[in-house]
C-alpha cells in the first residue's frame, strides 16, 4: 500500500505540473496539444546539459539535477515559441500546429541525442544516461498512519513542485498578468479595447506552459527511467491535458485529478505484482490511466466551461 | 474662435470594394452632446472608430483640444481622455463588474507587503462610489454573465468614467434597450453632460436625437450631408437627408381581406431546456391575408412561441395545424416544404452562413431541389443567376455583388437577403420575429412594405415585435402575450396601444 502513495506522488507531481503548463496556455486563449512535445523538448535540454555537466561536477552530484531542471524550464520555454509563434503570429490552426510541435520534438530530440552521443563517445545511442533524484523522508509527517506514505520516500522535485504550484495559482489569480491572461481567453476584443496587449499576453502564456511542462518532462527522466530516450514520448503530455480539461481548467482540481491518475496507475501496477500475473500483464494494467479517462470523459464533458475564445486566432478586426 | 474639443477634419477611410468616409469635417464642442445621424453603413461606426484609434484614417487629420494627434491604438485615444461604449460590449463574461471595469487599468496592492496582486477590494468600493455619483446602479461583485444587457451597458460606461474619459463615444446605445431603459440611459446621458463630459452620440433613431442632442451630423453613404441644429429642425427633414429621399413613416395599409383558416394553433404549451413553461396553453389563429401580431415584454415566451411554430423547439402538449393539417411533430423541413417560412430574431445566429457567400445564402433554401440540384450534383449557375435575381429585384447592396460574404455585408442589407429569400418561397405563412430590429429607418419602411405586400398576396402573418408602434402600424389582429399566457386576442381596430401596454404589463381586462 505504500507503495502506490510513494509511486503515485512521484508520479501525479511532474503530470500536474505539466497539467498546469497546458492550463496557461489554454487560459490565454490558445489551445495547447503540444505539452507531449513541451515536455519531451524540455527534458532533452536538461538531460543534455546535465551529461555535459557531470564530468565536470562529478556523476553523482544532486546539483546537476537542479541545473538540468532550470535547463529544461528554459528549453522548454523556448521551444514553446515555436507554438506561440505559429499561432499568434501566422495565425494557424491551434490543433495542427500542436500536433506538428509534437511530432518534431520527437524527431529533432532523437536524430539530436544520437548525433551528439556519437561525437561524445562514438557510441550513437539514443539515450543519455541520468540517474536518479536521491530520495527523501520528512520525519514527523510520514509516521501519520496510512497517508504518512505520501511523506516516506520523496523526490525533492515534489517540493519544488508544490511551492512551482502556488506561484502559478498566484501568477494566474491575483497579479495583473493572470487578470489579462485569463480575460484574452475568454474575449480577447475586451482586453484589446481596455489597453492590453492580446498578442503579448498570449505569448508569454505559451512560453509558460512550455517551461512548466519541460520541468515535468525533465522529473519524469529523472525519477521513472532514469535516462532520456525517445521512450519519454510515452503520452504522459496528453494525460496532462486529460487532467485539465476533468479540472475545468482550474488549477486545484487538476492537482486532485492528476493525484488520481498517479494513484491508478501505481495502484495498478501494484495490483499486477499482489496478484502474481506473469510481467507482461503489467503493460495490462499501465493503460488504467486511459481507461479511467476514457470512463471520465463520458461524466465530465458536459458541465466543463472550457476558455471561450481558446482555438480562435485573435483577429481584431473581426466584429 | 470656438473652443473645439474634437474636430475630425477631411477624413477619409477606405475600405476594399467601398470609401466608408468620403472627406468628413466634424467639430465637436466641449460639453455638448453631438448627434450622429445615418444608415446603417453610412460611415458612423468607422468615423468614431478613427476617433477611438481602433483604425487610422487614410487622409485627414484629428485634433483633440486643438492639438493635433495620432492614434495607433485604443491605448492612444484612452490616453486623450477619450472612452467608447462599442455596440457589442467588450466584456468578459465570467469576471466580475468590478474585474471588467479595472481591467487593463488595475489597481495594485501588496500582499504581505511584499507581492504584487490587483486591489480588488479597493476597485470595488471605488467602483462602488464611481456608480452612485453617476446615478448608474451597479454591483461590483455580480458576474458580468448573471446581469441583464442593459446593466451590462452601464458597466461599459462606468469603465469609461473609470479611465476618466471626458469625450463619451456612444455607438448605437439604445439598439439592445427597452423603451424604459431607453428612457433611464438618455437621463444618464443628460446627466453626463451636465457634469461637464462631451458625449458622441451614434444613432439611427431620430427620436433620441430630438430628445438629448445639441447638435447633429447626418452621413450618407460615407459623406457629411449637414450638420444641423436640433431644435430647429424638424424629424422629417432629418429623416430625409439620412436617407436620401422622401421618407414615407406610414405606409398605406388596404382594408384586409381574410380568406381561409391558414395557421391554428390549439392549447401550445412549450417547455424550455429547464423543463420550465414559457409558453402556457396558447391558441389562436391566422387567416390568409391576415397579420396577427404578438405584443409583449421581452422574455414572455414569444420567442420560443414563435421557435414552437417553425420547428426549433419541442412541443410540450397542444397542436399546430397548418391549412388543416397537423404539423405538430413535423421535422422542420416538413414545415418548410408544407408552406412556412420564417424570418428569426437572431439573424446571424439562424438566419444565415455568415461565411457563406451571398449567393449560396439566398439558395439555402432550394438547394437541394430542382434545378439547383440534380442528383446530388449542385449546378453553381442556376445559384448564381437566382441570387442576381434576387439582389435586383429586393435592392441588397452588396460590395461585391453574389460573391459577396455576408460578414461584410451591413445588418440591414443582411435582413434584406433574409426576407427576399423567405418570401421567394411564397409560403403559406410568414412568421417575422423582430424583422426590424437594429435596422435604420429606411431599411424597416422597405421591410414593412413587404409585410404588408405579402398579407395582400395572400399569406398568413405571424409578427413577434417588441415595438409597439411597429405592431399597431401592422397588424389586423393583436395577441398580447404575458408570462407566456395570451392574455387577449382582439381586432387591432378595437385597441388603442395604451391598452396593449397595459395587457403586456399583465393587467388581465383593461
Amino acid at each position: 500500500m505504500d507503495k502506490v502513495f510513494i509511486d503515485g506522488l512521484s508520479f501525479a507531481a511532474p503530470l500536474f505540473i505539466m497539467a498546469m503548463g497546458a492550463i496557461y496556455s489554454e487560459k490565454s486563449g490558445i489551445t495547447n496539444l503540444a505539452v507531449e512535445g513541451f515536455q519531451g523538448f524540455g527534458a532533452f535540454v536538461g538531460a543534455l546539459t546535465a551529461i555535459l555537466l557531470m564530468p565536470v561536477l562529478g556523476d553523482g552530484s544532486q546539483a546537476v539535477i537542479y541545473i538540468a531542471m532550470l535547463a529544461a524550464f528554459v528549453g522548454g520555454g523556448i521551444y514553446a515559441c515555436l507554438h506561440a509563434l505559429l499561432c499568434i503570429k501566422f495565425r494557424a490552426n491551434q490543433v495542427i500546429s500542436g500536433v506538428v510541435i509534437n511530432i518534431l520534438a520527437v524527431a529533432l530530440t532523437t536524430f539530436l541525442t544520437s548525433t551528439i552521443n556519437k561525437s561524445l563517445n562514438g557510441d550513437a545511442s539514443n539515450k543519455f544516461v541520468l540517474g536518479v533524484f536521491n530520495r527523501y523522508t520528512i520525519p514527523g509527517l510520514s509516521q501519520i498512519p496510512v497517508i504518512g506514505a505520501l511523506f516516506r520516500n520523496m523526490y525533492p522535485f515534489e517540493f519544488i513542485m508544490i511551492v512551482v504550484a502556488i506561484v502559478a495559482w498566484y501568477l494566474m489569480y491575483r497579479t495583473r498578468f493572470g487578470m489579462r491572461m485569463r480575460a484574452c481567453g475568454e474575449n480577447p476584443q475586451a482586453v484589446d479595447a481596455a489597453g492590453g496587449n492580446v498578442d503579448r499576453t498570449r505569448f508569454i502564456s505559451v512560453m509558460i506552459s512550455g517551461a512548466l511542462s519541460g520541468v515535468g518532462g525533465i522529473c519524469f527522466a529523472y525519477s521513472i527511467s532514469a535516462n532520456f530516450s525517445p521512450s519519454i514520448y510515452m503520452g504522459y503530455g496528453y494525460l496532462a491535458i486529460a487532467a485539465m480539461i476533468f479540472g475545468n481548467w482550474n488549477i486545484l482540481p487538476t492537482g486532485a485529478v492528476c493525484l488520481f491518475f498517479g494513484l491508478a496507475k501505481a495502484g495498478g501496477y501494484q495490483l499486477c505484482l499482489s496478484m502474481g500475473l506473469p510481467s507482461n500483464y503489467s503493460d495490462l494494467f499501465m493503460m488504467l490511466p486511459y481507461v479511467l479517462t476514457l470512463i471520465l470523459l463520458v461524466f465530465f464533458s458536459k458541465r466543463n466551461h472550457p476558455p471561450k475564445a481558446a482555438g480562435e486566432p485573435y483577429d481584431k478586426g473581426k466584429r | 474662435m470656438e473652443d473645439y474639443i474634437v474636430e475630425m477634419r477631411h477624413i477619409t477611410k477606405r475600405f476594399p470594394g467601398i470609401i466608408a468616409n468620403d472627406d468628413v469635417t466634424i467639430q465637436v464642442k466641449r460639453g455638448e452632446v453631438y448627434a450622429l445621424l445615418g444608415e446603417n453603413g453610412a460611415g458612423k461606426s468607422t468615423l468614431m472608430s478613427m476617433l477611438f484609434g481602433m483604425y487610422e484614417p487614410d487622409m485627414g487629420e484629428i485634433l483633440i483640444n486643438g492639438e493635433p494627434v495620432k492614434f495607433r491604438s485604443s491605448n492612444d485615444a484612452t490616453a486623450h481622455s477619450i472612452g467608447m461604449v462599442h455596440q457589442h460590449f467588450k466584456l468578459v463574461d465570467n469576471y466580475t463588474v468590478a474585474e471588467n471595469i479595472v481591467l487593463g487599468v488595475e489597481p495594485m496592492k501588496r500582499t504581505l507587503g511584499i507581492f504584487p496582486s490587483v486591489d480588488l477590494k479597493t476597485a470595488n468600493r471605488e467602483i462602488a462610489e464611481l456608480s452612485k455619483t453617476y446615478g448608474l446602479e451597479v454591483n461590483p461583485t455580480d458576474v458580468i454573465e448573471n446581469i441583464p444587457v442593459s446593466v451590462r451597458q452601464r458597466v461599459e460606461i462606468l469603465k469609461m468614467l473609470y479611465r476618466k474619459a471626458e469625450i463619451l463615444i456612444f455607438d448605437e446605445p439604445t439598439a439592445v434597450l427597452t423603451p424604459q431603459e431607453i428612457e433611464f440611459l438618455l437621463k444618464i446621458i443628460d446627466g453626463l453632460r451636465k457634469s461637464g463630459k462631451t458625449i458622441i452620440l451614434i444613432t439611427h433613431k431620430i427620436e433620441e436625437i430630438k430628445k438629448i442632442a445639441d447638435r447633429c451630423a447626418i452621413l450618407y453613404r460615407g459623406r457629411l450631408v449637414k450638420v444641423l441644429d436640433v431644435q430647429s429642425t424638424s424629424s422629417q427633414d432629418m429623416a430625409n437627408m439620412m436617407v436620401g429621399r422622401e421618407v414615407d413613416f406610414n405606409p398605406t395599409k388596404t382594408p384586409a381581406n381574410y380568406r381561409g383558416d391558414v395557421l391554428e394553433v390549439s392549447h401550445l404549451t412549450v417547455q424550455n431546456a429547464n423543463k420550465f413553461d414559457v409558453v402556457k396553453d396558447v391558441s389562436f389563429k391566422i387567416r390568409s391575408g391576415e397579420v396577427f401580431a404578438v405584443a409583449g415584454v421581452s422574455g414572455n415566451g414569444q420567442g420560443e412561441l414563435a421557435d414552437a411554430v417553425s420547428g426549433l423547439m419541442k412541443v410540450y402538449s397542444g397542436s399546430i395545424k397548418l391549412c388543416g393539417q397537423d404539423v405538430t411533430n413535423d421535422s422542420i423541413r416538413q414545415r418548410l416544404e408544407s408552406g412556412i417560412s420564417y424570418i428569426p430574431e437572431d439573424r446571424q445566429g439562424v438566419g444565415v452562413f455568415l461565411d457563406f457567400t451571398l449567393g449560396d445564402n439566398l439558395a439555402i433554401r432550394k438547394y437541394y431541389k430542382q434545378p439547383f440540384s440534380q442528383g446530388g450534383i449542385l449546378h453553381f449557375s442556376e445559384f448564381e443567376n437566382y441570387a442576381d435575381k434576387l439582389i435586383d429585384r429586393y435592392d441588397i447592396r452588396c460590395g461585391q455583388g453574389r460573391k459577396t460574404s455576408l460578414r461584410s455585408m451591413s445588418g440591414g442589407n443582411q435582413q434584406k437577403a433574409i426576407v427576399a429569400r423567405e418570401i421567394e418561397e411564397h409560403a403559406k405563412l410568414i412568421i417575422f420575429v423582430q424583422p426590424t430590429r437594429g435596422l435604420d429607418i429606411g431599411a424597416i419602411e422597405n421591410i414593412h412594405k413587404q409585410i404588408l405586400a405579402e398579407r395582400d398576396r395572400g399569406a398568413a402573418i405571424l409578427l413577434i415585435s417588441l415595438e409597439l408602434d411597429e405592431i399597431m402600424e401592422l397588424a389586423d389582429t393583436i395577441g398580447v402575450i404575458y408570462n407566456g399566457q395570451m392574455m387577449k386576442i382582439a381586432d387591432a381596430s378595437t385597441l388603442t396601444s395604451l391598452d396593449v401596454g397595459r395587457y403586456m404589463m399583465g393587467v388581465k381586462e383593461a
